[in-house]
């Protein structure tokens, strides 16, 4: 029982790092209008414009959650940093071309080979990691359940959960919310009721960007950071997003939650007597995106949003 | 042919041509003068045409799919590891399975998997949406990846497969020549040739005679009505489908031809480099192809050729910078740069590519009447 609330436990910090993912990914997809292949290394280049700006600050001041203040300048900036990345491809990129999403898709392949190539030219293809003490697993967690959470894995769910309530607040309860939303739904009908769509396009980058950064500062505390990490990753955000429901933004974040579970529970498949190591992890998560297009491509929250 | 025809016919080629024509010549020539000066040896240079060749083989696979049908699959490298597997178990001493058979069963027996493989990926994945395809025939492969590179028992894992013989090592007279090989004339020695050199030599003839095959091949059925079908899906699956065309049939006939042809490619690379591991099975070899096909022109097979040297051009030119120390930044990153560059570019500039269909969809003969009128 406690290996389970154990696997439950990681699942929940991995799908926190997925979830934050996804929601870019998505946003990106019903408002720009195709399957984004950069979004994985816009995640890396989050992680490390946080690397470096925390090397600059070091751990100024206290910390909060267990992690030193310095961190959380670090965080912002890597989203920042991310964010302008995102709308200057956007703005030279993207904007300019004419051609169909099929064509922006295979235009992004092309843009995520350049954020890495950059990437792997500036930092090379070493293993690095944040300057955080690592600490052993929280006292008091570990004496009420028995199961071993660190206090990053901890701030990694806590400060996840306060970007996608950010997120759900900004869609419902501001004006860039609904302009967002209507434009999902219908992009004419928004341009012709008075949406300045281009800005909310613009917005859209930042948002999901800055997400997506943030999810990639966690991968990276989560295990290290090297620059493929967030192209690894894609092909998961992407069964996270199918799974949900492409474009929706909720889909998203409960497909994201899933998909990140599933993932790090694949070890009791063993215990239920299918013979799938942890090795097959991803492949278990694509398995179940391709079953999901099939029985329901719309996904299982495709009609919300 | 006289001097003023062929000045003609140059001044009639497409902008598309000319470059390409240019851009042949240019490497040609620096290749030219690479071997006289010395930089490079002729075994190697033949080397890179065989690889080249296993490219442009590739490309013409993946042509089938996106070129004619539409088809974005991103499970290249998957097929070219499935036909260079299935060969290399076969036929490798240090097989797990069964090695030792004659690199001609491994040739069937891959290109049998990979069309086996393009249905079982195939029957899920061609009812979907275009993007959808994409992201589940990237999955699709990776979870290919995933298994070569985790049961050990069957493809050896990490550590990798040596031991594959030439393609045409157990072939009645190149398999038993005796090296080095010396041409007599009478009792003065003609000319020696090393193995090497040999040996490179027939794999280019080999590889001329796989691209010479499929090219025909392919020409064949884009000219037949299956081919204008294909088109016509492209272009408008619902037109294709309102005409009584079983569209879905149509795509997987493709998809398997395509996947096929990828595995020859891939048992072709394995007789050539004669060791094979999963890192083979990267994607980046999958954006490597789809870089030939959509650089050359979606559709075209002369485009498919010309992407393929390319192709290899890149490679090969970035490691050449690298040796020669002009450049400060790491090899790999700047080839990944300009892959990721030249993808944008196209998509930017020109996306029809350099070499785009135009007089191949035309039956030869059949506008001759009116063209000498």
């Amino acid at each position: 029982m406690a290996s389970i609330l154990q696997f439950i436990a990681n699942g929940l910090v991995f799908s926190s790092i997925i979830v934050l993912g996804s929601i870019g990914l998505s946003l990106v997809y019903s408002i720009a209008d195709f399957a984004n292949f950069a979004h994985g290394d816009t995640m890396t280049i989050g992680a490390y414009g946080a690397l470096v700006t925390f090397g600059l600050v070091g751990g100024v001041g206290g910390t909060f959650l267990g992690l030193p203040l310095g961190f959380y300048i670090a965080l912002v900036v890597g989203m920042g940093l991310a964010a302008v990345v995102a709308v200057i491809t956007h703005v030279f990129v993207y904007r300019p071309l004419s051609t169909t999403s099929i064509g922006l898709l295979i235009t992004s392949i092309g843009v995520a080979f350049v954020y890495r190539a950059g990437l792997q030219a500036i930092f090379g293809t070493d293993f690095r990691n944040y300057d955080v003490p690592r600490s052993g697993p929280l006292p008091f967690i570990q004496d009420s359940l028995g199961i071993a959470v660190t206090a990053r894995g901890l701030a990694i769910v806590v400060l996840a959960a306060i970007l996608v309530a950010g997120t759900h607040a900004l869609l419902q309860y501001t004006t860039l919310g609904r302009k967002m939303r209507a434009m999902a739904d219908n992009p004419d009908l928004a341009r012709v009721s008075g949406i300045r769509t281009k800005r909310v396009i613009l917005a859209t980058w930042v948002i999901g960007s800055a997400l997506a950064a943030a999810g990639g500062v966690f991968l990276g505390l989560f295990s290290q950071i090297d620059p493929r990490i967030g192209f690894d990753l894609l092909l998961i955000i992407f069964a996270a997003v199918i799974l949900g429901g492409i474009g929706s933004v909720y889909g998203a974040m409960l497909g994201g939650f899933l998909i990140g579970m599933i993932h790090e529970l694949t070890p009791l498949l063993k215990d239920v007597g299918i013979p799938i190591g942890i090795q097959y992890a991803p492949a278990v998560a694509f398995v179940i995106m391709v079953v999901v297009l099939l029985a329901r491509p719309r996904g299982i929250a495709g009609e919300l949003t | 042919m006289s001097t003023a025809s062929l000045t003609d016919r140059i001044g009639s080629f497409s902008r598309g041509e000319q470059v390409a024509t240019a851009g042949v010549g240019l490497l040609a020539a620096v290749l030219l003068v690479g071997v006289v000066v010395g930089w490079i040896t002729v075994t190697y240079l033949l080397y890179l045409v065989a690889l080249a060749g296993m490219y442009v083989l590739l490309s013409m696979g993946l042509n089938v799919q996106w070129g004619y049908g539409g088809l974005i699959n991103f499970s290249v490298a998957a097929f070219f590891g499935v036909g260079a597997y299935g060969s290399a178990l076969l036929t490798a001493d240090s097989s797990p399975v069964a090695g030792g058979f004659s690199p001609v069963v491994g040739l069937v027996a891959g290109l049998l998997v990979a069309a086996v493989l393009a249905v079982i990926i195939g029957i899920p994945t061609l009812q979907l949406r275009d993007d959808y395809l994409a992201i589940a025939s990237l999955g699709l492969a990776e979870v290919v990846r995933m298994i070569v590179l985790n049961e050990r028992e069957i493809t050896a894992g990490s550590a990798g497969l040596t031991g594959i013989p030439l393609f045409f090592a157990d072939w009645p007279v190149l398999g038993s020549l005796e090296y080095p090989f010396v041409l007599y004339v009478g009792d003065t020695a003609l000319f020696t040739m090393e193995r090497s050199l040999l040996i490179a030599e027939l794999n280019v003839l080999l590889v001329v005679v796989f691209i010479a095959v499929v090219y025909l091949f392919l020409r064949r059925i884009h000219l037949s009505p299956w081919g204008r079908v294909l088109r016509t899906i492209r272009t408008d699956e619902d037109l294709a489908k309102s005409l009584g065309k079983d569209t879905y049939r149509f795509k997987m006939q493709a998809f398997v031809i395509g996947s096929v042809i990828m595995a020859l490619a891939g048992v072709f690379y394995t007789h050539l480099v004669l060791y094979l591991n999963p890192q083979d099975l990267a994607p980046v070899l999958t954006f490597y192809v789809w870089i030939a096909v959509i650089l050359g022109g979606s559709g075209s097979d002369r485009g498919a050729i010309f992407g393929g040297f390319t192709i290899i051009a890149l490679q090969q030119g970035t490691r050449f910078l690298n040796a020669a120390g002009t450049i400060p930044v790491d090899p790999a990153a700047l080839r990944l740069m300009i892959v990721g560059v030249l993808i944008i570019a196209i998509v930017r500039v020109r996306q029809e590519g350099i070499l785009p269909p135009e007089k191949e969809l035309i039956w030869p003969g059949s506008t001759e009447g009116s063209a000498d009128e």
